[in-house]
């Protein structure tokens, strides 16, 4: 098993040193000069041949490449063109409230989508069923930045019951924003900073994790609905199990390796989710800072926020595999 | 029972916490949704108009342009002179007994200097243009300040002033640009920088100290980035915020409709212009370029798609820009809308049908791709076949700035003297965006650059501007006003240039 | 030839023969989401005429005017520059559609062929193709959009291969399974001694086994392109200005969304209701076609 483990984990990282390559290419080649772009319009020809000097952008292509890929798998990701900062740093402050805005939104989708999944699966065709399926549908076939804006307009603007947008109220952050703002509020005590980050991260996380919703709910109901008809199920009812304890916890746990399987697999759109979702909403996270790299073609930012993003799906997946080979021994050695 | 009593206590505590702690001024904070951020520490590393607006109101500036004088003050300079003799020497009077904040050291000409030299030899500059036209600053005594131009430039206070930024020499060399840039941003302006946090907000706080402040003017101000004006009139209407810079035309109506706060209109200092390169045809016929001028409607732009919050530009600059003169604009620099002719100048230039794309940005000025969506169907009504292009904002740059792009619809900012950027756009050797090269236009824009005198200087612009406007390299349509969205809760007025001042704002008690 | 039949036969998976039925089809899944196809279909293929205006028609004065339902002309209200909503919309159809079968074909030819060679030939093939899959698979899906986007710039033909960069990866996996488990049969050594070359065997005996997986992948990765071309429109990555697309009438009023709120609502609904259809006609045809892949909820396998 360890030899498994250590086989897939080196094959990992050609794949993360193809993809950062391929980025790199495609960054270079694409039309658009950083210096260009991050100076003022006013500067000079001068001062722009200065900016790329500065920034090693006049070398030939390979001899940046090749500097390129010796830092990376040295660490190094290199110095943001537009905030003088370790990309390292940049990116760093701005992850938590990605990653937070991620977990959020995955225990939405899991808070409606599994019970609704669950109760739609144990009685097929009836009301439950058919409301919980209508979610689901709901679900996947939403587009979240158009719900998003749709839910500014009507939850932020018109009903003003939650902020439009942001992370946090002044004053009442008291600087722990750029971490994990609602833990580390509610670790210190801070019940009042931490209810200020809740409200304002309901609206993107319902608008990111509805599509997620949507798909546990259901996988969750076929899951179920394919348990209902075991052997041990009946066995159980025989026995005079109560009802809802053998849906929630027989039927339950014996669909939920499909359901993890699934949502695992879907956790990497759910990350590109949020690079529009966090535009939408102007939410500090590293995907609205990816695409304003992007916009202003600050190329190592870009390669360093590509390498993390691809490092966090390889990983994503990677332990999903786990997951799926340690409870299914038949997928473990075979493949 | 006692679950629906819990339930009910629980839903009265959320909704006391969720009633929204901003309301505003409490103690005379006043929170600013703006719409860029400032990207580094270090002062002279942005160049973005938000960026000089808080520098110089943190650490310093000589002077500013005032508005309502239309005329450049003194901020940390008190007076100013050119040389009779030599026109390339100025010599600027410092405030005597400035303090600065903290610890009270006084403003000297060594301090100007040190900066000076810093703008140029800071790897992360991109303030240099600002001091382009200067060849040196020394210090003279504790209070005067020389500075020698390269060359005769009238318009030098366009250049330092606004965007100049004085820092401490001593707080430099005791501490190293790095932390002196995160921890010692003291300066001599009447607000302290209380935090900064990159790409976010911007915190600053009152020096009571400072002669500039006065007790109305607000303690704590934050300018906190909001992209989307969407989400800034939503603040602001939500109480979130008590400024909402900038705007569109389309939600000006919600913002005047909204209870407690009310639209502010000011005009602006960016000119919006549709340029054509001379360097590719059809383009290199003058009568086809002046055929656009006339072809569009740019009233009905205005009207429609504008909301009228635009004014038309009749010459390259508008009211807000110094120099403007309204008559000799109105009697000859004004192109009327007129198809007719417009279609005899392009039968007269021999344009052969050709298909020409119109370049837009998207997103970057106000409503760019609606109103060059309008311009279309006039293009076309005349014979221009037209398709417009809505290439994403770095290309598009990387091909205007290396003069690739033949036809294009920009807009050119932080015009107060219009000197610099028709030098930038219309001189032989300006930058490539245009390439134009026009003899007539040189004589005229190297005469005005070294008259000195007011009134003549004046006469020389309008010389220019003539020449500029026959020889079409560009049809100047409108300059945006500039629409705020203000909370009842205090008085400010927004300067033409976007800048917020602090001092300029009072809280209503 | 009679070889072929032969062995096409030995090789199907013991199912029931089916006759072709009515009745499964009348499921509701299946009804109301073929219904709602099926309009979509109709409405772009007959937009020219089914439109009232010319969807790029400016008209100034009205601009912005509210939706006039059954009371005037425009009837779901007019864009910034006077463009009728509703035929914008037609058009609108017309594109998505054109987008949604492109990509789906292309991605389908690309990752069926890829997939079966990959699994057919195995070895050194196989590895290499699936060391390509895992890379393009590990790439976040938007970022690969928007970088083609704005290396290639506008146009429909980028746009299209875009958002075919990241889709033939399922089919690639299903026909790879198959071929995997396929090739190793008695039929295809019977074949290549019978003289069958390898083509031949790929195309008459791998493939059509993968029409059942292939529909439902298809349909779902219809919906996804659908949202996807919507997302890259969002983000001014798609296609110029004078081909009126869901998304890029999303992206134009958004900016009006508060006061102008039919710019956006419209488009949007469309996407939406589009993207539903699709869905519950592919979930009604993989429960009809394919019990086994009702596993996953994605249609993926």
């Amino acid at each position: 098993m360890a030899g498994y483990l250590l086989r897939r984990v080196i094959g990992t990282i050609p794949v993360i040193l193809l993809i950062t390559s391929l980025v790199f290419l495609l960054i270079h080649a694409a039309p658009g000069d950083p210096a260009d772009l991050l100076l003022s319009d006013q500067a000079t020809s001068q001062d722009i041949a200065e900016a790329r000097h500065r920034w090693g952008l006049d070398q030939p292509f390979y001899v940046q490449y090749s500097r390129f890929i010796v830092n990376v798998l040295k660490g190094d990701f290199g110095t943001s063109f537009r905030y003088s900062d370790p990309v390292i740093t940049v990116i760093g402050e701005r992850l938590p409230a990605t990653i937070e805005l991620a977990i959020v939104s995955l225990l939405i989708a899991i808070a409606l989508g599994l019970p609704l999944g669950v109760w739609a699966g144990a009685k097929p065709n009836s009301w439950a069923d058919n409301l919980g399926s209508f979610f689901g549908f709901f679900g996947i076939s939403m587009p979240n930045f158009w719900f998003g804006i749709m839910l500014i307009l009507v939850v932020a603007g018109y009903l003003n019951w939650l902020p439009s947008s942001g992370r946090s109220t002044y004053g009442i952050a008291r600087g722990s924003e750029t971490g994990f703002y609602i833990v580390a509020s509610l670790l210190a005590g801070n019940f009042l900073a931490a209810w200020d980050g809740v409200r304002h991260i309901i609206l993107p996380a319902v608008a990111l994790g509805t599509n997620m919703m949507g798909i546990i709910m259901r996988v969750t109901r076929s899951a179920v609905l394919e348990v209902m008809h075991e052997d041990f199920v009946r066995t159980a009812r025989a026995k005079g199990v109560a009802e809802s304890t053998v849906l929630w916890r027989h039927v339950l746990r014996n669909a939920l390796v499909p359901v993890i399987t699934v949502a695992g697999l879907e956790l990497g759109t759910l990350l590109s989710g949020s690079i529009i979702v966090e535009t939408v909403f102007a939410w500090p996270g590293s995907g609205s800072l990816l695409i304003s790299a992007i916009e202003s073609r600050d190329y190592p930012l870009i390669t360093g926020t590509v390498i993390i993003y691809t490092l966090a799906f390889v990983a994503i997946n990677f332990m999903i595999d786990i997951l799926y080979g340690f409870v299914d021994p038949r997928i473990r050695f075979g493949k | 029972m006692s679950w629906k009593r819990s339930a009910i206590a629980f839903a009265a505590v959320v909704a006391a916490l969720g009633a929204n702690a901003q309301t505003a001024t409490a103690g005379g904070r006043v929170t600013i949704g703006v719409t860029e951020t400032i990207a580094s520490y270090d002062p002279y590393a942005d160049s973005v108009s938000l960026a000089y607006g808080i520098w110089c109101q943190v650490l310093g500036c000589l002077g500013v342009y005032d508005f309502s004088k239309s005329d450049y003050v003194g901020m940390l300079a008190e007076s100013w002179e050119v040389d009779k003799a030599d026109p390339t020497i100025w010599t600027f009077h410092l405030r005597h007994g400035l303090k600065r904040q903290n610890d009270g050291k006084e403003l000297t000409a060594d301090d100007v200097v040190f900066s000076f030299n810093r703008v140029n030899t800071d790897p992360a500059s991109q303030q240099k243009q600002n001091v382009a036209p200067v060849k040196e600053m020394s210090a003279v005594d504790k209070y005067t300040v020389r500075v020698v131009t390269k060359e005769p430039t009238a318009s030098l206070l366009e250049y330092l002033f606004d965007r100049f930024i004085i820092t401490g020499k001593d707080l430099y060399e005791k501490y190293g640009a790095n932390e002196a840039d995160r921890k010692y941003l003291w300066g001599w302006g009447p607000y302290k920088l209380k935090e900064l946090q990159i790409g976010q907000r911007i915190v600053l706080e009152k020096d009571s100290a400072n002669p500039q402040v006065k007790p109305e003017n607000p303690d704590t101000i934050i300018f906190t980035i909001m992209r989307e004006p969407e989400q800034r009139v939503t603040a602001l209407i939500n109480k979130e915020i008590q400024v909402a810079e900038f705007i569109p035309p389309q939600l000006a109506q919600r913002v005047r409709e909204a209870k407690n706060a009310r639209l502010v209109e000011s005009s602006s200092v960016e000119i919006m212009f549709l340029a054509m390169s001379p360097k590719y045809k059809p383009w290199d016929n003058v009568k086809l370029r002046q055929a656009v001028c006339y072809a569009i409607n740019r009233d009905a732009i205005i009207k429609s798609i504008l909301a009228g919050q635009a004014d038309r530009l009749d010459g390259p600059i508008g009211p807000a820009q110094y120099s403007y003169d309204a008559n000799y604009a109105k009697t000859n620099l004004y192109i009327p809308y007129d198809p007719a002719k417009a279609k005899e100048l392009v039968k007269e230039s021999g344009y052969t049908g050709e298909p020409v794309d119109l370049y837009t940005p998207v997103g970057r000025y106000i409503d760019d791709k609606e109103v060059t969506q309008a311009m279309i169907p006039m293009l076309n009504a005349v014979g221009i076949n037209a398709r417009l292009r809505t290439p994403e904002w770095a290309t598009l740059w990387a091909d205007v700035q290396k003069g690739k792009t033949a036809f294009y619809y920009m807009g050119r900012g932080s015009v107060v003297d219009p000197s610099p950027a028709l030098s930038q756009y219309f001189e032989t050797g300006g930058s490539p965006r245009i390439g134009l090269s026009d003899p007539s236009i040189d004589k005229a824009l190297a005469a005005e650059r070294v008259e000195f005198d007011p009134t003549s200087r004046k006469n020389e612009l309008n010389v220019a501007f003539k020449a500029i406007e026959d020889a079409a390299p560009a049809c100047f349509m409108w300059s945006h006003r500039m629409l705020h969205g203000i909370s009842n809760t205090i008085e400010f007025q927004p300067d033409p240039t976007g800048r917020i001042f602090g001092t300029h704002i009072v809280v209503k008690q | 030839m009679a070889v072929d039949v032969a062995v096409a036969d030995a090789a199907r998976p013991v199912r029931a023969r089916r006759r072709f039925a009515i009745r499964p089809l009348l499921k509701p899944k299946i009804v109301l989401g073929g219904a709602i196809v099926l309009t979509l279909i109709v409405a772009g293929a007959l937009a020219p005429w089914l439109a009232p205006f010319d969807p790029n028609a400016q008209n100034l004065d009205l601009a912005l005017k509210p939706p006039q339902w059954l009371l005037g002309p425009h009837v779901l209200g007019t864009d910034a520059v006077g463009r009728d909503i509703f035929s914008r919309l037609f058009y609108g159809a017309r594109v998505s559609l054109v987008i949604a079968v492109m990509v789906v074909l292309i991605s389908g030819v690309i990752g069926v062929t890829l997939g079966a060679i990959s699994g057919y030939f195995a070895g050194i093939v196989d590895f290499l193709i699936q060391k390509l899959v895992e890379v393009v698979w590990a790439f976040p899906p938007l970022l690969l959009a928007i970088a083609i986007m704005a290396f290639l710039g506008q146009g429909l033909r980028n746009l299209i291969l875009a958002l075919v960069m990241q889709r033939w990866i399922s089919y690639c996996r299903v026909a790879r399974g198959q071929a995997l488990s396929l090739r190793t049969r008695e039929f295809v050594d019977a074949a290549r001694a019978l003289g069958a070359s390898n083509t031949r065997i790929i195309v008459r005996h791998i493939v059509p086994n993968l029409f059942q997986s292939a529909v439902v992948i298809g349909t779902f990765a219809m919906a996804s392109a659908i949202i996807s071309e919507a997302a890259l429109s969002f983000l001014g990555l798609g296609v110029p200005p004078e081909i009126p697309t869901w998304g890029s009438m999303l992206a134009d009023g958004r900016t009006y969304i508060s006061t102008s709120w039919w710019l956006a609502l419209f488009p949007g609904l469309c996407i939406f209701f589009t993207v539903l259809g699709i869905n519950l006609l592919g979930d009604g045809l993989r429960d009809l076609l394919d019990p086994r892949l009702k596993r996953s909820g994605t249609g993926m396998g």
